[in-house]
Parts: C-alpha cells; structure tokens; sequence
C-alpha cells in the first residue's frame, strides 16, 4: 500500500464539466506525501526494481549547473564542491545556482520555445522592417521575471494582459511579446489570431484548441464554438507599439510623429473616399465574387472600390437588417467605411496598396530608428482592447466565407458553465480564467515543463497536449502533488526546482542498470542529458575561457567575428534559421515547441570537424593550458577545463602518444600564400599601387574591411574568389596581388568584366612590381581581355590586379580571376616544367591555411566526444 | 583506457548503418514504402515566379482571334490585366502523341511520349508566397513541412553518405527562401540542405564539407582516437544516443568523400557535359543526376534567385532568355536517365507556383507587353518514374485563363507524387500539436490518369 493518501472527494469547487472525465480536466486531488522520491520509490518497488545509488560529487555539480544555468562548472567550482564534505554542500550548491544570472537564461530558452520566439517577422515585403523591434524586451523581460522568481500566474497575467495591469512606460508590457511575436501570414488576420490562440491554450492548457478551427474537436470536448469565442477576443485586441521604459528621444518623437500625422491624414481621406462612393459599395454587394477575401491579395489604387471594404459593408449589412447608411452612420466608428486609428499593421488592409506602402514605410523609419539607436526607450509591442469588440460568429469549416452562429467571448466550455466576457474583449478575463487556481491544468502544465526539462521527459510525455490523445502520466498522483505544491508556493517555480533537485531521484546515477524498464519510465536512474545546441556552443565558448557573460540586450548573427555572447542572443531569424542550429535540432520559431526533437545527424559532425567555429576554441584552449609545467600537467588541465575530473592513466598515455606522433603532413601544393588580397591607390606615374594594405576582415567568402559590408572602415572595398568591388574612392583601389613564388616566364590569362549598364564604369590596371604598368582599361558593361604571355618575374616579384571607381561609386561591382601558369612560349625555362597553375578563383582560399598542430587536434577530438556532449 | 584492436575501417564493416542508428529511428515513418514504388527518386525543375502555360505548354490559338479584345473568361488576378495577348511563340506537334508545346522548349518536347502534361492546374491566390508554400508544402499560409522533407521522413535516404534532400538555387535564395524546403513540425534532418549551384568548389557547394584545418589523415587520427575514447566512455552507460553520436562521426567521414565525389561533374566525360550545355543550368542539372544515381531521394532545382520566371513585362524577350537557359539540360537529363535505365524509377516535376494570364498586363493605358499571376489555371508537367508518358490531362479554358476539364489541386499532384513513390498519402502523417498532420492535409486524388 502507497504511504500517501489520495483524498477522492475534492475539497476545491470544481470547474470541470460533469462530462468532462479526462483525468487533466479533473480537479487535483489532494495527496500527502513527504516528497518526491515516495512516488517513485513505490512504483519502482511495484515493478521489483530499486532506485540508484547517488551520483559522485562531480557528476552532481556538472548536472546540476547545466540544468540551472546552461553553463558547466568552472574547474575551481567542481575541485571547491568535491572537497566540501559538509552535508549541506549540495542545497547551497542549488541555491548558488538559482541566484545565478543565467539560471532565467536557461529556463527563459526553455519557454521561448513555447513562445515561438523569433527576432524577426519571417519573410515580409521590402517596405517593412523585418525585425521585430519589441523581441530584445521581451526575451529579457522573461529572462529577468524567472531569475526574480516572478510568480507564474503574474507571469502568464502580464503576457497576456499587461496593458490592462500594467501602468505606461512599465518594462512589464514587453511581457505581452509572448502574443506579438508570432508569424505574420501575410497580414492574414484569421491566421495570426489562430496562432495566438494556439500559443495560448497550448503553452499554458496543453490543449490543442486550434484543432477545433474547423470542426469540433475530434477527441478532446472542444467545439468549434469555443475556439470562435476565443477567436473574438483577439479579433477585439488591436497591437500597438509603446515605450515599456522612460526616457525621450527627440528624433523617435519626431519620427512618430510623423508616422501618427500620416496615418491620420491617410485615413480621414480613405474615409472620405469610401463615403463618397457610397452606393458603388452598395451595389458592390451584388458581385462579391469580384471582391475576393484576405489572403488573396490585389494591387488596388483609390479609384478602386477596397475588397475589404466591401466585405465589411456586406457584415454590416447583414448586423442591421433593414438599416441604410447615411452620410452620418457612415461617420460612426462602427460603420464599414470607418478606419480604425491604428498600427498599420492591423489597419492595412483598408488602403490602396500605394498608401499601405507608404504607411508601412513611414512606420519603418520608427522601427528601424527603434532598433539602431540605443538613447531610445525599449518598446514593446501589445494589444490594446478595440473601443468596439467585436461579437465573433463561427466560420464554417474554418473558411471566412461561410459564417455561421454568433457566439460569444468567453472561455473553454470544458470548463463548466461560462458566462461571456463583459469587460472589453475580454482578454484579461480569458487570463484569469487561466490563472485561476481551479484551473488545474495551469499548474499541471508548468509542473510538467519543469519536471521534463530537469528529467528529459515529462511525467506526461505530450508537454503541450494533456488531452485525450496526449500520453497518460506516468506518476498521476505526483504530478498532481507538485502542482498542488507549487500552488501551495505561491507559483514559485523556483520551489519546484528545489523540490525536485534535491529528491534522491534527482541525484541518482545515470550508469546502466537494470534492463527491466529499458526507456526509464520509472526512473531508477537518472536520463542523461544531451546538450541541446545552444549549451553545446555556450560549453565550448567555456572551455575556451571565450564565453561573454553578459545578460540581455540585442541579438547578435551566429557566426559574427565578435559574438562570444550566450547563444540565446544569437539572432534567430524565422525565414532563414542558420542551417546548423536546424540541424542541430533547434526549435522552430515559427510553431510552438513543447519538446526538440533529438537527433544525431552527420552533419552535426561535420559541423565539429571542420566548422572554424570549433576549432578555434580548441586552439584557444590549447593556448589557455600552454603555461602547464609538463605535457601530462597540460593534458590534466585540459581534461579538467572539459570534463571538471582528472584523466586516468591510460588516457593520459594515450593522449601523450597522440600529440608526440606528429603525423605526416600530406604534400598538397599551398596556393593561398601566393595571393594576397588589399587595396591602396593607383599611381599613374609610377605605374603602380601607391602604399598596398591588406584587407582586414574575411568573411569566409570575402575578404573586406569588416564584418558588414559596405562598413565605415573601408567602404565597399571587396575581393571574391571571381571578382570584387573597388572601395568608395581612387584612393581605395582594390588589389589581388599575386607574388611569385619562383623565377620564370609565365602567361596571365586575364578577362576583366563590369556588367551593370549604369554609373561610369570602373579602371582596372596590371602592374608588375618591377616592370610597372603592364595592361589597363576603362570598362562600363564590357569585357577586356587583359591576357599577357612570356612575362618573366622573379622570386617574391608581385604582379597587381588593380580596380577603382574611376570617377565615381556607383554600380562598380566587378568579374575578374586571373589564371598565371609557367608561359609555354617561354624559351630555355625548360620544357619539362610542370602543369601548375595559380587560379584566383580556386586559390582562394577560405583562410590562409594553419593545420591544427596536435595538441589543437587533440583539443578538438576532446570538445566532440560524447563526455562533452552528454550529461551524466 | 583500454584501446581496441580495431580499426576505423572493421568497426564500419561490423556495425550495420541504418537511421535507426542516426537517432532518428523514433520519427520515421517507417523508412519503407506502402507498396511497391514505381519512382525511387524525384526531380523537381521549380521555375520560380511562374512561367507561363500559354506560351510553353497550353497552346490557345484563341487568343490570335480574340487579339486586342477583351477575353470571355476573364478573371481576377494580383494586377489589372487588359485584353487577350496571344502568344508571341510558335507551337508545333511532337513525338507520336502529337501534344503541342511552344518552341521554348523545343529540346524537352522531343521527347514529349514520355511526359504527362497536366494542363488544369489550379492553386489558391494569385500571390507568390502563398503559392510557393502551397506547391513546396502542401498549405498556402501555416507552417507546414516541404514534399521532399515528407519523402525523406517515409522513405529515408538511399545513401546515407549524402543527404536526403537537396535544393539548389544559383546565385542566392528564391522568395521565402529556405522556407520553400521546411521541416516545419518535421525534426529539421528533413530539411533540405541548400546548395547555391553558382560555385564551382565543393567546399563553396556544401556547408563545413571540407576541413579548412586538417587534411584527411590528420582528420582520419583524430576520429580514431575520437573513436576510442567514446567507446571506452559507452562501455559503462547504456544510451543508444552514445551509439548514434559515434556512427554520426563515420557517416560524415564518409560524406566528405561522397559529396566531394558527387558534386564534382568534372567527373563527366566531355560527351555527358556537351549533352547538358554550358552554363550553371546544364551543371547543375548534371549534379543533380550525379546525386539522384547516388540515392538522394529529392533534388530540387530551382532557376535563380528571387522569382525569375516572373516576366509582368516583355514576356517575349525574357521566357525566350529563360527557357533556353533550361531547355537543353532538362532534355539531356531525360535522355541521360533513359540511356542508364533510371528514367523508369525516377521521377521528373516541372513548373511553377502557378502560371500566367492570357491577358496582357497593364501599366494604365500601357501594355506591359507580360502576364499576371495566374492560379485559375496553369500546367505542370511529369515525366519517368510511373508517368504515362504522351498523355495530356485536363484543360483550360479557350483562352486559358482557368482549368476546365478536371481541375487539378496541388494536393492531387502532391498524392500522385506520394502514390508514385509507393506512399499512400493519407497514411504518411506525423502527430504535432494533437493532430496527425499529412502533406494533403484533408484533400487530395491520385490523378490516376496520368499513372502508366
């Protein structure tokens, strides 16, 4: 018999329909236990299995600090714990680890993939700024609220309501990104309130209420009719964008201002056009086949009748049979010809696309502003309740043509009997339906989550679907225990993770054991962790004494020269996810993710054996360690620095032998140190390039003066493999410079080509360091043919490839990769010489070459094994 | 620790490669057809921005009748388009089947008794980006995964040296990008890989296929001792993932190898290379082929960057430029497939997200002298794998503005594409978010038809 008792007769006034006998619709019910670890002790012994033993001290740190924090523990942290032989040693150890800073980077990371966090919209036309400008406060806010332990009903409350509890200028409004950062579909309003529905009821309810779009739902007590009540709240909410900080910005006040004036002028006119062709609207009504539905978008201008406009005429229309539109209804706020004052991005639609362009752009210039100055307030984008909410009517099949009964804004019918929101849409009421503490399916849901990512699984294996096709929990009464405790806590996620951590079962091993419950269900030991891609980057940045520690602020790309940072900064573009965070099972910020996928996949490898990336933080690793006394006392700092122990014997000895075989290194001839890419300008006396400088910065596909291009450093200046563009004046000539690497004669195959039809075209010279100007031409969308034969050099001679703008920058982008090979007219350079040739485009090489030496191939072999990877 | 006695090479031999071993045994579908497949493998020729029916495939002699005047089927489209605009191409019979196709693809059409010609297409909106989501993944709006990540989810790769799906685009990315070949829900190994078909080097080719640091034995010593110290560490554990992580090393040992090889079309002999033509077209039609015989299961072509085939003006100039740059390579490819025996498991898709008016576009009173977007009605056409080849399904109207006989979905094509390669698509589904979600969402007929 189970020690704990279950109370059958709840003591709580259920919410849940009679109907409803689904175990995750049912009430909690009260259990008394002493602590996690009586669950699973009494079904590991129902089952003839015992739990394992405790995990060794440096298993425990490891496991518990990436768990916490995402982040290893230092060797100083591990040796420091090991040591400590107090028995208070491990709760203080937990407790470090939740004042930490990065513990809400962490668990932020776990609920932005809930919250299909994105810094961008996703694909968007080119008037409008791609990204998000209320992303950064909104990851940073969620960051801040877990490491303050903000109570979760708070916590969900301000992301779904905040600016109806929230005062102006509060940090607490960037809260409502969680609902304003999904994908745009195009401008599609069903669509992104289906996502928002979505977000909603399967983050917080784990219900799949979007199933019921269409029809009821095909096993879980969801019509159609409750996802069309949810539907009118969020047609009833309008996003705005407003300042979540203090502070001014004379030129974000002059720039929204600007931005209000024109949306003001612009709709006062789209009404009185609208007005003015009253009856054209009117007769429109007989041919609405000619006035397609959103999604199906028209290049219109303001002498045609708006599409949208007739369709509202015709909603009108059908609310107030019998009724006429006048000139004065048509001046009222309800009626179809008035635009709402609104962010364009819910208005658009009401404008001829020439207006919605120029509004979007006008509305870009205060993004764009937003995102490049950092004197500016943060803002955040939230819903605002409309003036008007609207009564949503079912759409019959999901389909906007077909309307079917009214219905009104109120919540889930599975939860009982529910009386319709009164108070604006009714989006603060839909939040404290949720927050309710006789919802239980607010508090299973999140318990659930924080079990799952400390165990790898939940104890309900669907994290965001606890209906009837969702799994069954494996610990029912657990399950209901935690969230009864974390109630009890006051919704303090904090608690739970205290609960849970310092449980037996927690500090369990995670070594092999018993084969009689194969996948762990019952947990007699601990899962080990694999590190998801961001703490694999984040670890490696570690281990290489590279990682920046610094919390919040904007997103950097991935593989930018100067991002050291957390990889939860790394910019996450929904268009365009870098292809190693997908292929490293990264979430997909277009849908909410309740769990990643894990796969082992080749080009993961890949990405550790030859990705720069890697390696250099091996090198770094290697250079960090160089001090050490002897080779072993080397290869023990390593070890340490990866894997926080000591090597054993034999793998000391076996990387001993590693680094001391040097290997034979291949004969491959190296070409890349025969070009060199720079710039400088031309010199027409002397028939040379005046004071040659490399160009700084390699992109991996070009070399240039910086990360961006064009960049304050040195312009446009460019080289490519097959070409390149001149910097922005003749004194920033562009130069592939080829040095001979022997004496001979050779022949230069060279074509030189400017393809655009516009500005002045470009100069190119070739120059010979001792012989000077060889060859030159003036090219506007042409071609020169600038090859030489029999051209003698000697050892270290350069011979020049020389761009400019010639008189002006415009369109100077240009075609030319020489080939020089040993000349075949050449007389008495011997007949037998080779067939080498130096090819510009193939020689380019992605970095001068620089082998890894074998202590840095060591390094690396240690940073992709699987001790570093995995989590005991 | 103690080393093992054996090498790379045995270790390879003794242990079976299978995706179970990638970690992905838990979300494949099954990695076996429902029944027996008539295509192994697919080639999708993506003319983006959508080429127009009337002037290559759906020839409308209609239009010289009703030159200058308003067509009777006229239909609402993106832009205002004004009267009938006849082809300004000559058509002509081909093959014994006598299907009539413009002289933009001339070269294609010579073998016009192995194709279907689906000529009464039909997408949703008359929009690129809904309609390149709808021919790539089955739904014009939601996030759904592409048709070459759901035939690598069933079937799998017939190489696992290379991966399963592989879309190249020269010069760049087309509109939506690599939205276009999405694993949505999928785990994202089922995400196309993209390759930009404009380099020449295959390190350019392919992300991180060459180490830039390390040559091959410096890289063969460092999985070895990789190999070692992994096996000494699973020794005491027992997580599959252990397992799946070290083979994961071996597979892309060996796809350094295999990729360098496959993309390589110097590779070809001179006669193969002059069958294709010159140009990045022709070479990446070749490598396609050298990826396909190498058991990739989805090449996707894609014509260039941005929308190319996207010709609201001067139609005449720009398809002629266009089509030729794809005429000959499509018709080497055919040829080619057919004189190594693949034609008959390899499956050919051509088109676009939709096709053109039959109207002329305006700019105020001005001819444009090009054609809107059209989804009313457009033509694809299919070719080896299972095709009845010579065969024309559907049509137009008289003028081509909207399917006719048989309207055809992008769902039907997509089931056609799914039943031809052994899958019945109402079976092939992935549980996201409560619901088993298939690539046809609720809709979708085998177009029996054109099915030999």
């Amino acid at each position: 018999m189970p020690r704990f008792i279950v109370h059958l007769g709840a003591l709580l006034a259920p919410l849940i329909a009679a109907s409803a006998e689904h175990w995750a619709f049912q009430p909690l019910k009260p259990v008394k236990a002493s602590g996690v670890d009586e669950f699973i002790h009494h079904k590991l012994r129902e089952q003839g299995l015992a739990p394992s033993p405790r995990a060794d001290a440096r298993t425990l740190i490891r496991r518990a600090s990436l768990d916490l924090t995402g982040l290893p523990p230092s060797p100083e942290e591990t040796e420091a714990f090991v040591r400590d032989a107090s028995p208070d040693a491990y709760p203080r150890l937990i407790e470090r680890l939740l004042a930490s800073p990065h513990y809400g980077e962490q668990w932020a990371r776990h609920w932005l993939d809930v919250a299909r966090y994105s810094d961008t919209k996703g694909y968007v036309y080119a008037r409008e700024e791609k990204n998000w400008v209320h992303a950064t406060p909104y990851r940073d806010w969620v960051v801040r609220s877990l490491n303050a332990d903000m109570p979760y009903d708070r916590f969900l409350l301000l992301q779904l309501a905040a600016d109806q509890v929230a005062p102006a200028r509060s940090p607490d409004l960037a809260a409502m990104g969680f609902l304003t950062l999904g994908r745009r579909f195009l401008g599609v309003s069903h669509d992104i309130i289906d996502d928002r529905i979505d977000v909603v009821m399967r983050g917080t309810q784990a219900l799949t209420v979007a199933c019921a779009r269409c029809h009821d739902h095909k096993f879980d007590p969801i019509p159609t009719r409750d996802y069309y009540s949810l539907y009118g709240i969020f047609q009833s909410s309008a996003e705005a964008l407003v300042p979540c900080a203090t502070g001014e910005d004379a030129k974000l006040t002059e720039l929204v201002k600007r931005n209000r004036d024109l949306m003001t002028k612009r709709r006062e006119e789209q009404m009185a056009r609208t007005r003015a062709r009253a009856a054209d609207y009117q007769q429109a009504l007989s041919e609405l086949d000619k006035y397609p539905e959103q999604g199906f978008d028209q290049i219109i201008d303001e002498k045609d009748l708006n599409p949208f406009i007739v369709h509202r005429w015709k909603a009108w229309m059908d609310a107030h049979p019998g009724a006429k539109l006048t000139e004065q209804t048509l001046k009222q706020a309800d009626s179809p010809a008035y635009v709402p004052d609104e962010h364009i991005a819910n208005n658009e639609m009401y404008f001829p696309t020439g207006i919605i362009t120029e509004l979007w752009k006008a509305q870009a210039e205060v993004d764009r502003h937003l995102l490049s100055t950092s004197t500016a307030p943060a803002h955040a984008t939230v819903l605002v309740d409309r003036p008007l909410p609207s009564s949503p009517r079912v759409l019959l099949r999901g389909n906007p043509l077909t309307k079917g009964d009214a219905v009104p804004r109120q919540f889930l019918s599975l939860f009982g009997n529910q009386q319709p929101f009164t108070q604006g849409s009714g989006r603060l009421e839909l939040a404290q339906a949720i927050i309710d503490p006789r919802n239980p399916l607010t508090a299973r849901v999140m318990v659930n989550r924080i079990w799952q990512h400390h165990f790898g699984r939940g104890l309900v294996s669907t994290p965001s679907d606890f209906g009837k096709q969702g799994g069954t929990p494996t610990h029912p009464e657990l399950l209901d225990w935690l969230a009864q405790r974390f109630m009890d806590s006051g919704l303090s996620l904090k608690t739970m993770h205290r609960l849970i951590m310092l449980s037996e079962t927690y500090q369990q091993s995670s070594l092999k054991r018993d084969a009689r419950d194969p996948d762990n269900r019952l947990l007699a030991r601990m899962n080990p962790h694999r590190l998801s891609f961001e703490e694999a980057r984040d670890a490696w940045l570690t281990a290489a004494g590279q990682l920046d520690l610094k919390v919040g602020g904007r997103p950097e790309a991935l593989f930018s020269a100067s991002n050291k940072r957390r990889t939860l900064y790394t910019l996450v573009d929904r268009e365009n996810v870098p292809a190693v965070m997908r292929t490293f099972d990264f979430a997909n910020p277009d849908l909410s993710i309740p769990q990643r996928s894990e796969t082992s996949v080749p080009q993961q490898a890949l990405f550790g054996m030859n990705h720069p990336f890697v390696v250099q933080q091996a090198r770094a690793l290697v250079k960090a360690k160089a001090s050490a006394p002897s080779a072993t006392a080397r290869i023990n700092r390593i070890y340490a620095q990866l894997f926080q122990r000591h090597p054993t014997q034999a793998e000391v000895e076996a990387a001993l032998r590693f680094v001391q075989e040097e290997p034979a290194i291949a004969v491959e001839p190296d070409h890349s140190k025969s070009w060199q890419y720079g710039y400088g300008e031309w010199d027409e006396d002397t028939g040379r390039v005046k004071s040659f400088k490399v160009l700084p910065h390699f992109t991996g596909s070009a070399w240039q003066g910086a990360d961006a291009w064009p960049n304050p450093q040195l312009g446009w200046a460019q080289l490519t493999a097959t070409g390149g563009h001149p910097g922005n004046d003749r004194k920033h000539a562009v130069v592939r410079r080829w040095i001979a690497p022997a004496s001979g004669t050779y022949d230069i195959q060279s074509l030189l080509i400017h393809e655009p039809d516009v500005g002045d075209g470009i100069r190119g010279f070739m120059s010979h360091s001792r012989l000077g100007k060889l060859r030159d031409t003036r090219l506007k969308n042409s071609k020169a043919d600038l090859s030489l034969t029999a051209i003698e050099f000697q050892t270290g001679d350069t011979l020049d490839f020389v761009v400019d703008i010639a008189d002006g920058l415009n369109s100077d982008q240009f075609l030319w990769s020489p080939k020089i090979m040993p000349s075949t007219q050449a007389t008495g350079s011997g007949a037998d010489s080779s067939q080498e040739t130096w090819d510009a485009e193939k020689d380019f090489s992605a970095q001068p070459k620089q082998p890894l030496n074998p202590w840095e191939q060591l390094a690396q072999v240690l940073m992709l094994s699987n001790e570093f990877m995995f989590v005991d | 620790m103690n080393t093992l006695p054996l090498t790379r090479r045995d270790f390879l031999r003794r242990s079976g490669m299978g995706m179970a071993m990638l970690g992905l045994g838990d979300v494949m579908a099954g990695a076996k057809p429902h029944y027996a497949p008539k295509a192994k493998r697919v080639i999708h020729f993506f003319l983006n921005g959508g080429p127009s029916h009337v002037d290559t495939f759906d020839p409308k002699p209609a239009l010289e009748r009703y030159a200058g005047k308003p067509v009777p089927s006229h239909r609402l489209t993106e832009r205002k388009t004004g009267a009938a605009f006849p082809s300004p191409f000559k058509f002509q019979r081909y093959g014994q089947s006598g299907i009539e196709v413009s002289e933009l693809f001339a070269k294609t059409a010579a073998h016009i008794d192995d194709i279907a010609v689906i000529r009464s297409m039909q997408a949703q909106v008359p929009n690129h980006e809904p309609s390149l989501m709808l021919m790539n993944c089955g739904d014009s709006i939601q996030a759904r995964p592409s048709l070459g990540a759901w035939l690598t989810y069933g079937l799998g790769s017939a190489n696992e040296n290379l991966p399963g799906f592989i879309a190249m685009c020269p010069g760049g990315m087309p509109i939506k990008s690599a939205e276009n070949w999405q694993a949505a829900f999928l785990p994202g190994a089922y995400q196309g890989t993209y390759v930009d078909s404009k380099h020449e080097q295959v390190d350019r080719l392919i992300e991180n296929i060459r180490s830039p640091h390390a040559d091959a034995h410096v890289q063969n010593r460092q999985l070895d001792l990789l190999r070692r110290i992994n096996e000494a560490h699973r020794r005491e554990r027992s997580d599959p993932r252990l397992e799946a992580r070290i083979q994961s090393f071996e597979l892309a040992y060996r796809m350094q190898m295999e990729a360098s090889d496959a993309f390589d079309v110097s590779r070809e002999p001179q006669h193969i290379r002059d069958m294709y033509g010159e140009g990045v077209h022709a070479r990446q039609t070749l490598i396609a082929r050298r990826l396909l015989e190498r058991g990739v299961r989805m090449v996707q072509l894609w014509h260039g960057a941005g929308q190319p085939w996207d010709n609201h003006d001067n139609i005449e100039t720009n398809h002629r430029k266009l089509s030729a740059q794809i005429d000959q390579p499509i018709a080497a490819l055919i040829a080619d497939l057919k004189q190594r025996g693949m034609l008959d498991d390899t499956l050919i898709l051509w088109g676009g997200e939709f096709g053109r008016t039959p109207t002329v576009e305006m700019s105020g009173a001005k001819s444009k002298l090009g054609r809107d977007h059209n989804h009313y009605g457009f033509s694809v056409w299919m070719a080896g794998g299972g095709i009845r080849g010579g065969t024309v399904h559907g049509s137009t109207d008289e003028f081509g503005f909207a399917a006719h006989e048989n309207p055809t979905s992008v769902h039907d094509l997509h089931a056609t594409i799914l039943h031809l390669m052994g899958i019945n698509h109402e079976e092939l589904t992935y549980r996201y978010a409560g619901r088993d979600f298939r690539l046809t969402d609720v809709y979708g007929d085998v177009i029996s038809p054109v099915v030999a």
